[in-house]
C-alpha cells in the first residue's frame, strides 16, 4: 500500500528553520511507521535522521510524536493511525531540544534519571541472595518495564511549563527504588523526592499514563510516592494539606469544601498565600458566586461519613 | 587525545560488567558506545541466565555438561567449566546489585527450565530478564560514574609496536573525530545479526567488534555456527522467546501434531535450539507448515500465567501479529538469531593482540561451540565480561606508556573524508540487503557446497562494489547516512568470514548441517575453524578443540 | 430521555453559574434530571492518593445509587466524569475487586452489578441527542465566533477507561459541539493540556504558567472565547487568568471562559445573563456585547 508520511525535518548544520516534508513510500499491509522511515531513509533520502534499533519495543530509541502525541513508531503500524490512507504526521519529541529531525538531545533526561541515585543501595552485602518475597519482585516488574524511552516526558504538562521538574520517568525509576524491599534508603530517597521539583509537582493530568508504551503508569507511582512520603512522616508541604484537607472535607460533609481546601493547602501561616485567596475571594464575592460558607451536603451524608471511617481504619491496620 | 587504561567498546552486557569490574580495580575506564547503553541488544535476551546454585543442590558440573552436548562437542572444555564454576557467584552478584529476580515461595531466587537441558535452573525477570539485567548495570554505571562516550561511533583500532594502543572514532552527534588512547581494549560490541535478513537481531547489530578484530590482525573462530532460533515471527523476524517452551508452550504442525516427538521424543520441545530449528524446517519443507510456519501453542497455559511470566511476548504479539496468545497459536519460524562464532580469546578474554580482549557475544571464548543453549548467553556476558576486565589490570602495569603517532587521526579522517566524497552510486541499503538475502540463502538452516559456494562468490563481489556506494548525507550531525556505510564495511568482512568457515568445515555439526555431508566427523573435525586476513585475502585453518573430562558421544534429546 | 443527575461540587459551590445554566439547557434539550441526592464527592483524585479504595467505594456507590434509579449518569465535570469512569473501569475488568467493594455497599443495602453508564453532557449531546437534533434546536448563528476548546484531563484520558476507543469521536467532540453552533474551533497546543488547578494549591507559579499559556494562546489564535466542560478548569483559567497573564508577561485578562452549557444556551438563543455568563471573573461585558453586534 501507499503511505503518506509527513515529517518536521530540522538540520542544524544549514541555519534553516524547521519544515516539514512529504514522503510518499509503498509499503506492506502491516508496516509498522519504523519500517516506513527506514524505507525513507534507505530508499528516497539519506539525510533523513532518526533513532532506532531493536524494532521490538525494547530498546526504547523510537520514541517520537505521530499525529500528535509521541509513541514508539516500531509498534504503531501505519495502518493503525491511518485506515484510509490519510497522511502521518511525524514530529520529535516535545519537550527535548531537536538535534536534527526527529532525534532529540536527551542529556537533561539522563541527568535527571541520574538525580534520584538510581541504584539500590544496601547497608551489607548478602553472602547470598536477598530473600524477598515474589510478589514484592512481579510488583516492580511494573516499572522495570520501563525502558527510557522519553514518551512520557515528551507529554509531561508540568516539564512543559517546568524545565526543573524531575518529571515521570525519572520519578517512576524512583519508585523501583521507593517500592524495591532491598533498599535501605527509603526514607532519605522520599525525602528528597518530596522537595521543590519532585513528586508534588506532578499535575496529575494522565499524559503519561497515556502514552506510556509499556504500561509503567509513572503517574500512579508518583501518587504513590506522595502516599508513602507523608506516611514516613514528611507531612510540611503544601501538597500534604492539600490532601488531607480535602479527604478530611469529604468524609465529614461527604463533599469538596472549596473554602476551607484553599485555606488549609496555603497553610494558616502563609499570609502572603492567604492575601492572595482573599483578593479571589472578594472578587468572587462580587459576582455574586462564593460558596456558601456551610458547604452544600449530600442527603444521608452520615452513610459516607461512616463508609468513610471503616476503610480508614481498614487501610490503617494494613 | 583522550587518554584511558581501559577503553571498552560496547556499552551492553559484557562492556558494562567488565567496566564496572575495570572501576573497582581502580582503572581509568571508558566506555565507548553508538548507542546510549540501555539501547544495547543485550535488551532483547528474554527468558533468564543459567546457573548452577551449589546451595540449593544443583551442580556445575551438570550446568556443564549440558552445555558441552548442546554445543555439540565443539565447545572448550576448559571455557565452559569456568563459566558454569562462576555462574552461581555471578547471579548472585546480579541479584545484589539489584536485579528483580523471579522469587520461589520462601523469597529464593526462582528458576525455569530452558532448552537443551533436564534441569530447571534458568534465573529470570519475566520475559525481560535481558532488559532487566541491562538497566541495573547501567544503574550501576551511574553509581560508579563510568566514563561513557555516549553515542561515538568507532571506525579503526589503533597498534603501536603490535600491541594495541587504543581506537579512533568519532561522535555522532557532532562528527567530530578523536584519536582515544588506552593501554587496553575489551571489544564488546555484540553479535552480527544484521548480515543476515531477516534476523531477530537489532539494526545496531552489525558485527563492528568483529571486522575491527580482524582488522589488527585477530581470528574469528568458528563463524560457520549461526544460530536459527526456533521462535521468530513470520515477516520482521522478532523473537518469541524460548522462555514459552520453558514454562510450557507447544510446538505444533498444520496438522495440529507435537511434532517433536518424531525428533526429541525425550525432551520435546526443549531439544537444543538447533535440533528445534530443523525439526520445524522439516516439517515446513514437507508439507506440514502453514506460510512456511508452524505454530508455537501457549493456550493452555492459562492467561493469567501467559501475562504475569511471559507478558512481554503477550505485548509483541499483540502489537505485531495481533494475535492473544493465550486464545490461538502464533506461526513462527526458524530465524537468524545469534553468532556462537567470533574474536578467538582465551579464557580470560584476551586475544592474541597484546592489550586486546574480546567478551560477549563478538567473543568466542569457545563456551557455546556449534550450538548455544538458550540462557547461557547472557551468562556468557557476565562472566567473560569481568575477567576482561580483571586480566588487563595487570597487562596495564606492565604496558608502559603510550606514545601514538598523531597522524593515525588524520589519516582515519581523510578516509572518511574520501568516503564522503564520493560523487554518486548506489545506496548502501542496497548493497546490504543483497547480502542479507544472499547470506540467508547460503548460510541457512541446511546448507551445501553449492550454496556455501554462491554465497561465497556473491560475497567477493559485494565487497568489490563497496567503493561504489555513496552517502548522501554530507553533513557532521547524526550522520546515520555515514554510520550504516560503515557498518555495511564491517558487515562485509563478517559475512565472508562466516561463508569460508562453512566452506571449511566437511562435515554437521550443531547448527552447521550440510546437506551433503550429513552427520558429525569427529576424527577430522573435532577442531575449530579459524578465518584471518592475510593481507587483504582470508585464510582459513583450524585448531584442536580442548577436551577435558567429557568424551564426545552420540547427541540424542 | 432522562438521566440520573451528578452535579458535582463546584456546580453546587464556586460555580452556581454552571448548574443554572445546565438546566436551562437541558430543559431545551428535553433532557430529564433526576439528582442523585445521596451521592458523595468523587474525590477528584486527590481523596484516591490518600486511599484509592475508599475513593472505589464511594463512586461504585454513586453507580449503585443511580443502577436504583434505574438510570444512566449525566455528569457535567471532566473531574467528575474521569473519576468515576476510572472507578467503573477497575471494578468492570475486576469481578473481583468488584465483589469486594459491593459487601462494602451491601451494609446501606446497595449493590452494583458493573452495568450503570456513566456520560458526560458533552458526549450525551454527540451520542443521544445527535448533532443534528441539536442544531435544529439552535436559533443564533455563531459563525463570526471562535471557540477555544479547553477539554479538561480527565475527560480524555487514560483512553481505555473512558471508552474512547469504543467511540473515536469523544476524543475531539468539544471541536464538534463547537462547529455544530456554526463557530470555529480554534486549534492551538493547549486544548488537551493540564489547566493548572490539581497543582494551584501546590505549586501555584507552575499553575499559573499553564493558565497563561493556554489562555494566551488561544487568544493568540484568535479565539474569542475559550469553551470547558470543567468546572475545575474554569476555575483557573477564569478565576486566575489575570495573575497568570499579569506574572507571565502574557498581556491583560482578555479570554472569557465559557462553561460547555453556556454555549449551548448561547447557540439556542438563552439570554447571556440568564445563562449566568456575566458571572466570571475575567470581563464578560465585551464578549456580551459582541453577540449581539456579531450576530445581528
Amino acid at each position: 500500500m501507499e503511505a503518506q508520511i509527513k515529517v518536521k525535518r530540522f538540520n542544524p548544520e544549514n541555519g534553516a528553520k524547521p519544515f516539514f516534508q512529504d514522503y510518499s513510500i509503498d509499503v506492506s499491509e502491516d508496516s509498522t511507521i519504523l519500517d516506513g522511515l527506514i524505507k525513507i531513509r534507505e530508499e528516497q533520502d539519506g539525510t533523513l535522521a532518526l533513532r532506532c534499533s531493536c524494532r521490538a519495543s525494547i530498546c526504547g530509541s523510537c520514541s517520537m510524536k505521530v499525529n500528535g502525541s509521541a509513541k514508539l513508531v516500531c509498534k504503531t503500524r501505519i495502518k493503525e493511525v491511518s485506515p484510509q490512507g490519510e497522511t502521518v504526521t511525524v514530529e520529535p519529541m516535545s519537550n527535548f531540544p531537536v538535534i536534527k529531525d526527529l532525534v532529540t538531545e536527551m542529556d537533561s533526561f539522563w541527568s535527571k534519571v541520574k538525580s534520584i541515585d538510581p541504584y539500590v543501595k544496601t547497608n551489607f552485602e548478602p553472602e547470598a541472595e536477598h530473600i524477598a518475597s515474589n510478589e514484592s519482585m512481579t510488583h516492580l516488574l511494573g516499572v522495570m518495564n520501563c525502558i527510557m524511552c522519553g514518551a512520557c516526558v515528551s507529554e509531561c504538562t508540568a516539564l512543559e511549563v517546568d524545565s526543573t521538574f524531575t518529571g515521570p520517568a525519572a520519578l517512576a525509576k524512583a519508585y523501583r527504588f521507593v517500592a524495591d524491599p532491598r533498599d535501605e534508603d527509603k526514607k532519605e530517597r522520599l525525602g528528597k523526592l518530596n522537595e521543590s521539583s519532585g513528586v508534588w509537582d506532578c499535575s496529575r493530568c494522565l499524559a503519561c499514563v497515556e502514552v506510556c508504551p509499556k504500561d509503567v503508569a509513572p503517574m500512579e507511582r508518583i501518587v504513590k510516592m506522595r502516599d508513602l512520603a507523608i506516611e514516613e512522616g514528611y507531612t510540611n508541604t503544601s501538597g500534604f494539606r492539600h490532601t488531607e484537607s480535602f479527604s478530611d472535607s469529604i468524609k465529614k460533609h461527604g463533599r469538596l469544601d472549596e473554602t476551607r481546601l484553599a485555606l488549609e493547602s496555603t497553610g494558616l501561616l502563609n499570609i502572603s498565600g492567604l492575601i492572595d485567596l482573599a483578593v479571589i475571594g472578594i472578587k468572587s464575592l462580587f459576582k455574586g458566586k462564593i460558596p456558601p460558607p456551610l458547604p452544600h451536603k449530600p442527603k444521608e451524608a452520615d452513610k459516607v461519613t461512616n463508609i468513610a471511617k471503616r476503610l480508614d481504619s481498614e487501610e490503617s491496620e494494613e | 587525545m583522550s587518554k584511558h587504561d581501559l577503553l571498552i567498546i560496547g556499552a551492553g552486557l559484557a562492556g558494562l560488567r567488565a567496566a564496572v569490574e575495570g572501576v573497582r580495580q581502580g582503572l581509568n575506564v571508558a566506555v565507548i558506545t553508538k548507542v546510549h547503553p540501555v539501547r544495547s541488544h543485550s535488551n532483547a535476551a528474554q527468558g533468564g541466565i543459567n546457573a548452577a546454585l551449589t546451595d540449593r543442590g544443583d551442580d556445575w558440573e551438570d550446568h556443564a555438561l549440558a552445555t558441552i552436548k548442546g554445543s555439540d562437542y565443539l565447545a572448550d572444555q576448559d571455557a565452559v567449566e569456568v563459566m558454569c564454576r562462576e555462574a552461581g557467584e555471578a547471579i548472585i552478584e546480579l541479584e545484589n546489585m539489584g536485579v528483580i529476580f523471579s522469587r520461589d515461595e520462601e523469597g529464593k531466587l526462582g528458576t525455569r527450565a530452558f532448552g537443551g537441558q533436564k534441569k530447571a535452573r534458568t534465573y529470570f525477570v519475566g520475559a525481560i530478564t535481558g532488559s532487566a539485567l541491562l538497566h541495573v548495570l547501567y544503574e550501576q554505571s551511574v553509581k560508579y560514574n563510568l566514563h561513557i562516550y555516549e553515542e561515538w561511533f568507532v571506525t579503526k583500532l589503533i597498534k603501536q609496536d603490535g600491541k594495541i594502543a587504543g581506537a579512533i572514532a568519532f561522535d555522532i552527534k557532532t562528527g567530530q573525530m578523536e584519536l582515544i588512547t588506552a593501554k587496553a581494549v575489551v571489544l564488546a560490541t555484540g553479535g552480527a545479526g544484521r548480515v543476515f535478513e531477516p534476523s531477530t537481531n537489532a539494526l545496531i547489530c552489525t558485527g563492528d567488534g568483529l571486522s575491527l578484530a580482524m582488522q589488527v590482525g585477530a581470528p574469528l573462530m568458528d563463524t560457520e555456527m549461526i544460530q536459527y532460533h526456533p521462535t521468530t515471527l513470520a515477516g520482521n523476524g522478532i523473537l518469541l522467546s524460548e522462555a514459552a517452551r520453558g514454562d510450557g508452550a507447544y510446538l505444533i504442525n498444520s496438522e495440529g501434531d507435537r511434532f517433536m516427538e518424531k525428533y526429541a521424543p525425550d525432551y520435546m520441545e526443549l531439544a537444543s535450539r538447533d535440533v528445534v530449528s530443523r525439526a520445524e524446517q522439516t516439517e515446513i519443507d514437507e508439507g506440514r507448515g502453514v506460510d512456511g510456519c508452524v505454530y508455537l501453542d501457549l493456550r493452555h497455559l492459562g492467561k493469567k500465567f501467559i501475562e504475569e511470566r511471559l507478558g512481554y511476548l503477550q505485548e509483541v504479539a499483540l502489537e505485531f501479529r495481533g494475535i492473544d496468545l493465550s486464545e490461538s497459536p502464533i506461526p513462527i519460524k526458524p530465524g537468524m538469531h545469534y553468532i556462537m562464532g567470533g574474536i578467538k580469546t582465551d579464557l580470560n578474554g584476551a586475544t592474541n593482540i597484546p592489550g586486546l580482549y574480546a567478551a560477549g557475544e563478538c567473543a568466542n571464548v569457545s563456551v557455546h561451540g556449534a550450538n548455544r543453549l538458550g540462557a547461557n548467553s547472557l551468562l556468557d556476558t557476565i562472566v567473560f565480561g569481568r575477567r576482561a576486565a580483571v586480566d588487563s589490570v595487570e597487562y596495564i602495569k606492565s604496558a608502559g606508556s603510550l606514545n601514538v603517532d598523531e597522524r593515525e587521526l588524520s589519516k582515519e579522517k581523510s578516509r572518511i573524508q574520501n568516503i564522503l566524497d564520493r560523487p554518486k552510486g548506489m545506496r548502501s541499503a542496497e548493497l546490504r540487503n543483497k547480502m542479507g538475502t544472499a547470506m540467508t540463502k547460503g548460510i541457512g538452516v541446511w546448507r551445501d557446497k553449492d550454496s556455501i559456494t554462491e554465497a561465497i562468490t556473491k560475497m567477493k563481489n559485494l565487497r568489490g562494489q563497496l567503493p561504489n556506494v555513496f552517502i548522501e548525507n554530507k553533513g557532521k550531525v547524526f550522520n546515520t547516512d555515514l554510520v550504516s556505510y560503515l557498518e555495511l564495511e564491517f558487515m562485509v568482512d563478517v559475512a565472508e568470514s562466516i561463508c569460508h568457515g562453512a566452506d571449511k568445515r566437511l562435515e554437521s555439526r550443531g547448527a552447521h548441517f550440510r546437506t551433503d555431508m550429513k552427520s558429525r566427523n569427529d576424527s577430522d573435525w573435532l577442531k575449530h575453524t579459524l578465518v584471518q586476513f592475510a593481507g587483504e585475502e582470508l585464510n582459513t585453518t583450524t585448531s584442536d578443540v580442548t577436551i577435558t573430562d567429557w568424551q564426545p558421544t552420540e547427541r540424542v534429546y | 430521555m432522562k438521566f440520573a443527575f451528578y452535579p458535582g461540587c463546584v456546580a453546587r459551590g464556586a460555580a452556581p453559574e454552571l448548574y443554572k445554566s445546565t438546566m436551562l439547557v437541558v430543559d431545551k434539550l428535553g433532557i430529564e434530571l433526576e439528582e442523585i441526592e445521596k451521592a458523595a464527592c468523587t474525590g477528584a483524585g486527590v481523596l484516591q492518593e490518600k486511599n484509592q479504595k475508599l475513593g472505589d467505594v464511594l463512586n461504585i456507590r454513586t453507580l449503585a445509587l443511580a443502577e436504583q434509579m434505574g438510570l444512566s449518569i449525566m455528569t457535567i465535570c471532566s473531574t467528575c466524569q474521569g473519576v468515576i469512569s476510572q472507578a467503573n473501569h477497575r471494578v468492570v475488568k475486576d469481578p473481583e475487586y468488584l465483589a469486594e467493594i459491593n459487601k462494602e455497599l451491601e451494609k446501606e443495602g446497595l449493590h452494583y452489578s458493573g452495568k450503570t453508564e456513566v456520560k458526560h453532557l458533552l458526549w450525551i449531546l454527540l451520542e443521544d441527542i445527535g448533532i443534528k437534533s441539536l442544531q435544529d434546536m439552535f436559533n443564533i448563528d455563531l459563525s463570526s465566533f471562535n471557540f477555544a476548546p479547553f477539554y479538561g484531563c480527565y475527560l480524555i484520558r487514560p483512553s481505555d477507561a473512558l471508552g474512547i476507543t469504543e467511540n473515536p469521536k469523544r476524543k475531539h467532540s468539544l471541536d464538534i459541539v463547537i462547529e455544530s453552533t456554526g463557530a470555529s474551533a480554534t486549534d492551538y497546543a493547549g486544548k488537551t493540556r493540564c489547566c493548572g488547578f490539581p497543582i494551584l494549591l501546590i505549586n501555584q507559579k507552575n499553575s499559573l504558567k499553564m493558565v497563561a499559556k493556554h489562555t494566551g494562546d488561544a487568544k493568540d489564535e484568535g479565539a474569542d472565547a475559550m469553551v470547558t466542560p470543567c468546572p475545575l478548569c474554569h476555575l483557573n483559567l477564569d478565576g486566575y487568568q489575570a495573575k497568570a497573564r499579569r506574572q507571565n508577561n502574557r498581556g491583560k485578562a482578555d479570554l472569557p471562559i465559557l462553561h460547555l452549557p453556556q454555549l449551548i444556551g448561547m447557540a439556542m438563543g438563552l439570554d447571556a445573563k440568564e445563562l449566568g455568563i456575566n458571572k466570571h471573573l475575567v470581563s464578560t461585558a465585551n464578549f456580551i456585547k459582541s453577540i449581539k453586534t456579531k450576530v445581528s
